[in-house]
C-alpha cells in the first residue's frame, strides 16, 4: 500500500504513519512537520463513502495523475486540488501520512474526509489524479465509465477491467478491506492506462512490420534477379540483412523516419535526377563517348549509389550486388533511363542508395569483367541507368515504396554484383551495401560519398552527401572534368590493378572510388546530377534529420562536388585512411571502376566520418571533395587527365588527410609525453572583462599587463593574510570569518558596509546563494548547515 | 559580461602560495569577492588618475601609480 508508492491509496492505516511520512520525506516537502499519528481507521470508514459519490469528471490517464500526483506530495497535494483541499488540508495530513501516496492520498483523504469531496474529486480528477480508486474507480459508476471510455480502445483489458470493477464495487463498500480493494480499484485504473498505451503499442508495432516487409519482399525479390553472384549474393545479402536487422532492432522508429521522409522527396528526385543523369549523359557522350558514358554512368551511380546508400540504410537490404554482364547488359540498356531516374533517384534516399549500388556494382563489375573503360562505362551507365529506371519508377510511386525501391535496387544491384564480381571482395570487405551503391553512381560526387556514407551512415548521411557533392560539383565540374578524364582513367587503372590484387580493404575501395567520383565529377556535366545530389542530399539530409549524418553527408557531397582537383580526392582518400593514400594513387592509376566504387563507398563512408570527426569542416570538406570526385571519376576516361591532377592530389590528400587522421593519435603521445606544468592563474580575459567593467574607460593592452601583475601580486597578499588569520584563530583551514576579517582590514567592509551588501552587490545570484543564508518557507534555511 | 569565478582556479594560486593551507567550503567565493573589489579599486584608482592626466585612455603608467596604493591598502 503505502510501500507500492502509488499503488494503493491510503490503504492500511496502521501502517500509514510510518510508511506514508516517508515517501514524503525524499520528496521534500519539508513543510508540513509529520502530523501525530492518529486513528487512520476512523477516517478510512468515512473516506470510504465520500468515494462514492461520484464523479462523472472522467479522469485523466491515470499515469499522469499519478505523475503529478506524486510529485505533489504532501505539501503539493494540497496546491493540486487546489483551494478546495486547504481546508481539507489538517483533515487531509492523516490520510495522506496513510496512503503515502500524494495523490492518491490527497484524493481519498480529502473525499473521505470531507463530505464535500465531490469538489475536491473533481479538482483532484481534473488534474489528472485518476488513480485514486476510491475516487475514480471506487463508485461503480465512475469505473463503468471508465470501462466505457477505454474499452473501445482496448478490448483485451476490456473484460479485465469490467471484473476489476466488480471486485472494486464490492471492496469499496466494505471499508475493512479497503486495502484490498484499494488495490483493486487501483487495478481498473491501470486498465485503463494500459489499454491506451497498448494502443499506442499497436500502432509501433504496425510500423515495425512495415519495415519487416520492406525486408522480405526486398529478399523474396532478390532470389527473381538472375545477377546475384554467389559470393555477393551471400555476403551482400548477409550483410544486408544483418545490417538490416541490426538496424531495425534498434532503430525501427528511426528508420521509419529515414524512410519516410525520403519518400517524399524521392518521387521527385528520382525524376530530376533522370533528366540530369540523362543530360549528363548527354554531355559526356558529347565530349567522350567513353568517358562521358562512364562518368555519367558514375554520376549516376554516384547518385543511385547514394539513394541506394540511403535506401540501404533506411531500409535494408535489397541489395545484393547484381553481378556481370547481366547488370552490365542492364546497365547500358538502361542507361537514358538511369540519367532521368538518377536525377530523380538522387532526391529520394533510397532511389539513390539503390543506384549507386547499381552504379558499383556496374562499375565494379566492368572493372572485373572488362577493364576496358568503354565496358565499364557501358555498364556502369547500363546500371544507372538501370537504377534511374527503377528509381524513376520508384520515384513516382509513393514514398511508401521503399520496399519497391528496395527491389528495384536489389535489381540494379544485382546485375551491378554480376559486374563487381571482382570487387566483391573489395565489396564485401567495405561494406555490402556501400560498395554496391557507391560504386558508381557516386562517382559523380554525390554518390560516391553518398554510398560509402550509406553503409555507414544512414540516408540523412547520403543525401546530405549528395546535395553537397552537387553543390560543389556544379562549381566545379568544368574544371574537373578534364582532370577527372584523365584522373578516372587512371582510376581505372589503378582499379583494375586493385581489383587484381584482390584483398582489397575497405580503404581502397573508398579510395577508388572516390577518385572515381571525384574524376567523374570532374569530367562530367555532373553539373545535373550535382544539382540533383545536394538537392538530395538535401531533402534527404533534412528528412533524416539526423544531425549527426547530414554533417558528414554534406561534407561528402562537398567533397564529391568539390573534386575540382584531383587532389582533393585524394586529399580525402588519404585523409581518412592513411594506407589508403598509396593505395589511392595505385588505384587512381589503375583505374579500376570497381574498386574506385568499392573505395568510393567506403572513401565517402570513411571520409565523411572521419573527416567530419576529425578534420575540421575545412579540411574535412576538402577531403569529402576530393574523395566524391576519386568515387566517380573511375570508371570515366577522364582518370586519364586526371592522373596529374591525381598525382599532385594523393601527394596532398595525404598531407591533409593523414594530418587529418594523425590528430587523432598523435596529440595523445604529445600530451601523455609532454605534461604541460600550468600555473594556475586567473584567466586574463576575466581579469580583462572585470577591469574593463569597473574602468568603465578604454584600457591600453599594457595597462592590462600591469593589472595581472598586481593581480598576482595581490593574491601573494591575500594568501599570507589568510594564512596568519587562520592561524592566529587556531585553524588550519580558512574560514568565511577570516575572509570578513582580511577584508574588514582593507576597508572594504566597514560597520556602513557589512559584508552581505557587499556579496550581494557584487556576486551573481547562484554565488550569493551559497553564501548568505536565506530563510525559505517551512523553517528552512538554505544553505542548510 | 561578467562570467563565473574560476573556483578552482583560485584555490590551485592559493595552494601553490600555500600548500599547507586549506580553504573552507564556499571560502574561495569570498576571495573572489576580495578580487573582484580590488579590482574594482584598482579600476577607479587608475581612472582617476587618467583623469588627472586629461587622458581619456587609462595607459600603463596610470595603472602601475594606481596599483602602488591600492597594493598598500589591500594588505591584511
Amino acid at each position: 500500500m503505502a510501500s507500492r508508492g502509488g499503488g494503493t491509496p491510503a490503504a492500511s492505516g496502521a501502517s500509514g504513519p510510518a510508511e506514508l511520512q516517508l515517501p514524503q520525506g525524499p520528496r521534500g516537502l519539508s513543510p508540513p512537520p509529520p502530523p501525530p499519528p492518529r486513528n487512520y481507521a476512523d477516517h478510512n470508514a468515512p473516506r470510504r463513502r465520500r468515494n462514492y459519490p461520484p464523479h462523472t469528471a472522467p479522469r485523466p490517464l491515470p499515469a499522469l495523475a499519478r505523475v503529478s500526483r506524486e510529485e505533489a506530495g504532501g505539501g503539493n497535494r494540497w496546491a493540486v486540488t487546489g483551494p478546495a483541499m486547504a481546508d481539507r488540508r489538517p483533515r487531509a495530513r492523516p490520510g495522506l501520512r496513510r496512503s503515502g501516496h500524494n495523490a492518491r492520498a490527497v484524493a481519498q483523504t480529502g473525499s473521505s474526509v470531507e463530505n464535500k469531496s465531490k469538489s475536491v474529486r473533481s479538482t483532484l480528477a481534473k488534474q489528472g489524479l485518476g488513480v485514486f480508486p476510491d475516487l475514480r474507480n471506487g463508485t461503480p459508476r465512475l469505473m463503468l465509465k471508465r470501462v466505457m471510455q477505454n474499452q473501445p480502445q482496448v478490448s483485451p483489458l476490456a473484460p479485465q477491467i469490467s471484473n476489476h470493477e466488480d471486485t472494486k464495487e464490492a471492496h469499496s463498500e466494505v471499508p475493512s478491506q479497503r486495502v484490498s480493494s484499494m488495490g483493486e480499484l487501483q487495478l481498473p485504473d491501470v486498465a485503463p492506462e494500459d489499454t491506451s498505451t497498448t494502443v499506442f503499442n499497436m500502432k509501433k508495432k504496425r510500423r515495425k512490420f512495415s519495415i519487416s516487409e520492406f525486408e522480405r519482399a526486398a529478399e523474396s525479390r532478390l532470389p527473381q534477379y538472375q545477377a546475384q553472384s554467389a559470393l555477393d549474393s551471400t555476403v551482400m545479402t548477409r550483410s544486408l540483412r544483418m545490417s538490416v536487422g541490426s538496424l531495425l532492432a534498434p532503430d525501427t522508429v528511426e528508420k521509419r523516419g529515414l524512410l519516410r521522409r525520403p519518400k517524399t522527396r524521392r518521387a521527385v528526385d528520382m525524376q530530376a535526377f533522370e533528366g540530369r543523369v540523362e543530360q549528363n549523359l548527354l554531355k559526356s557522350k558529347g565530349q567522350n563517348d567513353l568517358v562521358d558514358s562512364q562518368s555519367a554512368s558514375v554520376i549516376r551511380t554516384s547518385m543511385l549509389t547514394s539513394d541506394a546508400e540511403m535506401m540501404m540504410n533506411s531500409t535494408e537490404l535489397f541489395v545484393q550486388p547484381l553481378l556481370d554482364e547481366e547488370s552490365q547488359n542492364k546497365l547500358s540498356a538502361l542507361e537514358p533511363q538511369l540519367s532521368d531516374s538518377k536525377t530523380s533517384a538522387q532526391r529520394s534516399p533510397i532511389s539513390d542508395a539503390d543506384q549507386e549500388e547499381a552504379r558499383l556494382e556496374g562499375l565494379v563489375s566492368s572493372v572485373s569483367t572488362n577493364q576496358e573503360r568503354t565496358q565499364r562505362y557501358s555498364k556502369s551507365t547500363g546500371l544507372d541507368d538501370e537504377h534511374v529506371d527503377r528509381m524513376s519508377h520508384v520515384s513516382p510511386e509513393t514514398p511508401a515504396k521503399q520496399g519497391e525501391e528496395k527491389q528495384d535496387h536489389s535489381q540494379q544491384s544485382n546485375p551491378v554484383a554480376k559486374i563487381s564480381v571482382t570487387e566483391e571482395e573489395v565489396v564485401c570487405s567495405v561494406y555490402r551495401w556501400n560498395s554496391s551503391l557507391p560504386s558508381k553512381s557516386s562517382s559523380t560526387h554525390l554518390g560516391s560519398p553518398v554510398t560509402l556514407n550509406v553503409s555507414r551512415m544512414h540516408l540523412r548521411q547520403v543525401v546530405s552527401h549528395i546535395i553537397e557533392d552537387l553543390e560543389v560539383s556544379d562549381t566545379e565540374e568544368e574544371m574537373i572534368n578534364t582532370e577527372n578524364g584523365v584522373e578516372q582513367k587512371k582510376i581505372f587503372q589503378e582499379a583494375a590493378e586493385r581489383g587484381a590484387s584482390a584483398g582489397h580493404s575497405e580503404h581502397l575501395e573508398k579510395k577508388l572510388a572516390e577518385k572515381a567520383e571525384l574524376q567523374i565529377t570532374a569530367g562530367h556535366a555532373s553539373r545535373g546530377e550535382t544539382e540533383v545530389a545536394p538537392s538530395a542530399g538535401k531533402e534527404v539530409e533534412e528528412g533524416s534529420t539526423g544531425a549527426h549524418s547530414s554533417p558528414r553527408a554534406e561534407h561528402e557531397i562537398t567533397r564529391g562536388i568539390g573534386a575540382e582537383s584531383l587532389g582533393r580526392p585524394s586529399h580525402a582518400f588519404s585523409s581518412f585512411e592513411k594506407p589508403e593514400v598509396t593505395p589511392v594513387d595505385e588505384i587512381d592509376e589503375q583505374g579500376d571502376e570497381l574498386q574506385d566504387q568499392a573505395m568510393m563507398l567506403n572513401l565517402d563512408s570513411s571520409v565523411g566520418e572521419p573527416a567530419e570527426d576529425e578534420a575540421e569542416q575545412p579540411e574535412s570538406q576538402e577531403v569529402s571533395m576530393k574523395t566524391p570526385t576519386f568515387v566517380r571519376a573511375p570508371p570515366h576516361k577522364l582518370l586519364l587527365s586526371a592522373k596529374p591532377a591525381k598525382a599532385s592530389a594523393p601527394s596532398f590528400p595525404q598531407s591533409s588527410p593523414l594530418k587529418l587522421l594523425q590528430p587523432k593519435t598523435v596529440p595523445k603521445r604529445l600530451r601523455t609525453s609532454q605534461k604541460k606544468p600550468r600555473e594556475p592563474q586567473v584567466p586574463r580575459s576575466l581579469i580583462k572583462a572585470i577591469f574593463r567593467h569597473f574602468a568603465k574607460m578604454p584600457v591600453t593592452r599594457d595597462a592590462f599587463q600591469i593589472v595581472e601583475k598586481c593581480s598576482e601580486r595581490y593574491f601573494k597578499q591575500l594568501s599570507d593574510d589568510l594564512e596568519a588569520y587562520s592561524h592566529h584563530a587556531g585553524r588550519k583551514t580558512v574560514e568565511a570569518a577570516d575572509l570578513e576579517v582580511l577584508m574588514r582590514r582593507q576597508g572594504l567592509v566597514t560597520d556602513k558596509m557589512p559584508l552581505r551588501v557587499l556579496i550581494e552587490r557584487h556576486l551573481p545570484l547562484e554565488y550569493r546563494r551559497l553564501l548568505i543564508p536565506v530563510a525559505v518557507s517551512g523553517n528552512k534555511v538554505i544553505p542548510s548547515k | 559580461m561578467k562570467r563565473t569565478a574560476p573556483r578552482s582556479t583560485l584555490r590551485k594560486i592559493i595552494k601553490k602560495h600555500k600548500p599547507q593551507l586549506r580553504l573552507a567550503a564556499n571560502a574561495d567565493l569570498l576571495v573572489h569577492l576580495s578580487f573582484l573589489l580590488f579590482l574594482h579599486r584598482l579600476a577607479e584608482e587608475a581612472r582617476t588618475n587618467a583623469f588627472e592626466n586629461k587622458s581619456k585612455i587609462i595607459k600603463p603608467e596610470h595603472t602601475i601609480s594606481a596599483a602602488k596604493v591600492i597594493l598598500k591598502k589591500s594588505r591584511g
